[in-house]
């Protein structure tokens, strides 16, 4: 019974529960919505988002926020096709994404961890520069004619299910465990909850910065990997506003912006849920343009209740030591009144 | 239980030894050679005044400082911590004031972060502390809902599991209610029991007789009293830690100013503040009136709830009992602002978060509580000039211009501006919060000047500071608070620094 109430407490939980309700409505509207095909369709789409809200997670739970995930990608992507269209292998021009959504990463770590930097203006900063090396790396142009063997990425079936979503879920589980097991990915909980405590603790505070800042980078590199192979050619924008819907994904699945909770749930089912809600609207013939409006208020809605139940669990607390504070203490043994009358 | 404390211990059970430790902050020193240490089993109470020092010593000894020079000495070794991890490598583990938790994580994972092991090992013992030392609920639950005093446990088992020999206690009691006290007294005892030293820092000097086996008291970063507590008395203590000053000195400041007070004492027309039974975050059943054109002193260490209850009476923070009444109307749902305009002001301690624009000009700061005044109904850009220039020159604030930057003007001056804030609304009662901390002595000088000034045209003053000397020097009554309650009231007539020491460190008084 507590392992159930405690699930539910899970916001991961408490959306995707929501997200298969909608499902199965808009299925009973529209039973085209319901098929396998469709349902495959969407989690493919959700791919991307994923991955990027992934790493915006370990961000966020450190209390930071990275707003150049979606550039980061961007420029990784061009990266990619570049480097495979001058003739590099799969796997080779692969590295080259990771190795320049690292980069973009390290840019960010350093300027955070190192420099102290609000992330913000650190993100903002690193945002203007990727996506202004986009053009100059490519001369202007889009990079197309990716070839083949990059677009077969997306193609391959296991279980005439594509690779990439096994791939993608793969990638969550580890997650998921690695920030179960290592101590040293672990400390992104306690340095985004009270950095002074940490600091109290001899916690490595700017390495673990750093690092979150670097595995955010990498998974746009990853991200960047399914972005050429899907759509199998790169335009200047590519990645753009993808930022806003990574943190939207982060904090739906229910990773805090106030730092220190979440899991790899939760991006997964808020990327899920967000790309869902496109394609449901489609279905529901709403004009594709009421998209980010609904997305948006489902998010306010999600955050606002989230809000609120934290604002009423801080009011309790502030009245507990309300109540403490205010009482003065004279001695509790017979003996020591004594001794302080006698004073 | 701590047998045969003293010089002959020096080799036996010796935890740590501190010598002739220096630290500065700003060029400016804090510590100035402490010597002191620490026996196996013994709770060794530091007792200072506000900025004596003793947290600094003791955030040197557990890393999260680092000290200018001087020696600290562990188990026969001289060491060095560059961090708090070095330090509970040896051992020592302080408890800050405010626990800091984390509050998303469980209570076991909040206690082992951070620590090289492997967790399974642990569990049992952490669960074995948290029996042994009462704490409630499971250790597997999230820890934000947590009380204070199992916050502070938790931070103690943090201790214990990391192998502590010495405890560092910052002021546990400051937020714990009566039961927790004894309670924490308790745990204390236990853990000396087993060898653990404590070091226990507190304001309340009966708590600190009750628990401890050796005093000593920090004043001006020197240790200048150290003795087993039962041979100690409070007087002793006390007397230790007021200023090394010549008492013809003294009591000559006192008695130049008896006359003047005496005479604006003895006049009591209607009390223009009424304050009845006042309860809030951090006081409690607080009553006390204000006169016209009197100074009244409110003494106390920091943390006796003086500020709190400047912010409940002025409606900055909510109160949970008990009524203002202000030139004889109950003041309900209040405001700075709303209060502003009856005639009550409030100059606020801390001047950079609440009381001065930094980045604009001096008029912005000088005239933003009477914009209303100024503005026709547009903010006439002349009056708004006059206004700051008028204030400018009143309070003698070293300013090109009342266009200056204020972040640009000294900490004295940028504190005139505020006061010129406040005054500019023409307040019947001004409560000022410490309105000298980081002033230089010319500016102090003239805000004591201004206060004489204001006495003298009626206005009344509530003065909250931490420099008693200060207090005495210009207040025409003092009310002494200690743990959130009126402890004492001192008329002009009986100043003592000695018995308001004695007030706002908790010792009974009877006047």
């Amino acid at each position: 019974m507590k392992f159930w109430s405690n699930l539910l407490k899970k916001r991961e939980v408490v959306v995707l529960l929501l997200l298969v309700l909608m499902i199965i409505g808009i299925s009973l509207i529209n039973p085209d919505f319901g098929k396998i095909d469709n349902l495959h369709g969407i989690i493919a789409n959700a791919l991307i988002l994923i991955l990027l809200s992934l790493g915006e997670s370990f961000v966020i739970i450190t209390k930071g926020i990275d707003v150049s995930v979606g550039a980061a990608m961007g420029f990784a992507a061009v990266c990619l096709g570049l480097s495979a269209n001058s003739g590099a292998s799969v796997p080779l021009a692969s590295f080259v994404a990771i190795s320049a959504g690292i980069f973009s990463g390290v840019l960010n770590g350093v300027g955070v961890a190192v420099f102290n930097v609000p992330p913000i203006i650190m993100t903002l900063g690193s945002m203007g520069v990727l996506r202004g090396l986009m053009p100059v790396l490519t001369g202007g142009s889009w990079v197309d004619s990716v070839p083949q063997s990059v677009k077969n990425i997306a193609n391959v079936k296991i279980l005439s299910i594509d690779a990439i979503i096994w791939a993608t879920l793969i990638i969550v589980l580890l997650t998921f465990i690695i920030l179960k097991m290592s101590k040293k990915a672990r400390y992104v909980y306690p340095v985004g909850d009270n950095e002074e405590g940490a600091f109290l603790l001899g916690l490595p505070i700017k390495r673990t910065k750093f690092l979150a800042y670097v595995v955010s980078g990498c998974f746009a590199g990853l991200a960047a990997i399914l972005f050429v192979s899907q759509l199998s050619f790169i335009p200047m924008q590519a990645g753009s506003g993808q930022e806003m819907r990574a943190i939207a994904a982060s904090v739906l699945g229910g990773v805090s912006l106030a730092g220190g909770v979440g899991s790899p749930f939760g991006p997964l089912v808020g990327g899920l849920f967000l790309t869902s809600i496109d394609s449901m609207l489609i279905f529901l013939k709403i004009p594709a343009f009421w998209n980010d409006a609904v997305a948006g208020m489902i998010l306010l809605v999600v955050v606002l209740f989230d809000f609120t139940i934290r604002k009423m669990v801080e009011k309790e607390n502030k009245k507990q030591r309300m109540l403490g504070k205010s009482t003065s203490y004279h001695g509790s043994t017979p003996q020591t009144r004594k001794v302080m009358e006698e004073l | 239980m701590s047998l045969d404390l003293g010089k002959q211990t020096n080799t036996k059970g010796q935890l740590a030894s501190l010598f002739s430790i220096w630290k500065f902050f700003g060029g400016i020193p804090v510590l100035k050679g402490v010597d002191i240490d620490i026996v196996a089993g013994e709770v060794h109470a530091l007792l200072g005044g506000n900025g004596s020092g003793k947290s600094t010593l003791m955030k040197i000894l557990s890393g999260a400082y680092q000290k200018d020079s001087g020696n600290i000495i562990v188990n026969g070794q001289s060491v060095n911590f560059p961090d708090p991890q070095t330090a509970h490598s040896y051992g020592i583990y302080l408890v800050p004031q405010e626990p800091k938790i984390f509050p998303n994580m469980t209570v076991f994972d909040n206690i082992i972060c951070g620590m090289k092991v492997k967790e399974s090992a642990f569990s049992e013992r952490v669960e074995a502390y948290a029996r042994d030392l009462g704490f409630e609920g499971s250790i597997m639950d999230n820890a934000y809902s947590l009380s204070i005093a199992n916050q502070q446990l938790l931070e103690i088992i943090r201790g214990l599991v990391r192998d502590v020999r010495i405890l560092i206690l910052d002021e546990p009691t400051s937020t714990l209610a009566f039961k927790e006290v004894s309670a924490l007294f308790e745990r204390i005892k236990i853990l000396t029991k087993r060898g653990i030293g404590v070091f226990f820092i507190s304001h309340r000097i009966n708590e600190i007789f009750e628990i401890s086996d050796r005093i000593s008291v920090l004043r001006d970063g020197n240790i200048v009293f150290t003795k087993d507590t039962r041979n100690c008395t409070a007087q002793e203590a006390i007397k230790a830690m007021l200023p090394a000053l010549d008492d013809d000195e003294s009591t000559e400041i006192s008695s130049a100013k008896l006359e003047a007070k005496a005479k604006v004492t003895a006049d009591k027309s209607e009390a223009i503040l009424r304050i009845e039974h006042l309860s809030g975050y951090g006081f409690s059943d607080v009553s006390f009136s204000v006169y016209e054109g009197e100074v009244l002193g409110l003494a106390g260490v920091v943390g006796a709830g003086r500020t709190e209850l400047a912010h409940a009476v002025i409606g900055l923070d909510p109160f949970s009992r008990g009524k203002v009444v202000f030139k004889g109307v109950e003041l309900k749902n209040r405001s700075p602002l709303k209060c502003l305009e009856v005639g009550l002001g409030y100059v606020p301690e801390d001047r950079y978060l609440h009381g001065i624009f930094l980045d604009l000009p001096n008029k912005y700061t000088i005239t933003a509580a009477v914009l209303s005044q100024i503005s026709k109904p547009l903010i006439s850009k002349k009056k708004e000039e006059n206004l700051a220039r008028e204030f400018i020159k009143n309070l003698n604030i070293k300013a090109n211009s009342a266009d200056q930057i204020s972040r640009t003007l000294s900490g004295g001056n940028q504190q005139k501006v505020v006061l010129a804030k406040i005054l500019s609304a023409n307040p019947s009662l001004v409560i000022l919060d410490e309105p000298t901390r980081g002033v230089d002595a010319k500016a102090r000088l003239d805000i004591y000047k201004l206060i004489r000034e204001l006495q003298k045209k009626g206005t009344s003053i509530i003065l909250i500071s931490s420099d008693l000397q200060e207090i005495i020097q210009e207040s025409s009554r003092i009310l002494v608070m200690h743990a959130g309650r009126i402890a004492a009231e001192f008329k002009s007539s009986n100043f003592d620094l000695e018995k308001i020491t004695s007030a706002a460190f908790g010792l009974g008084v009877s006047i």
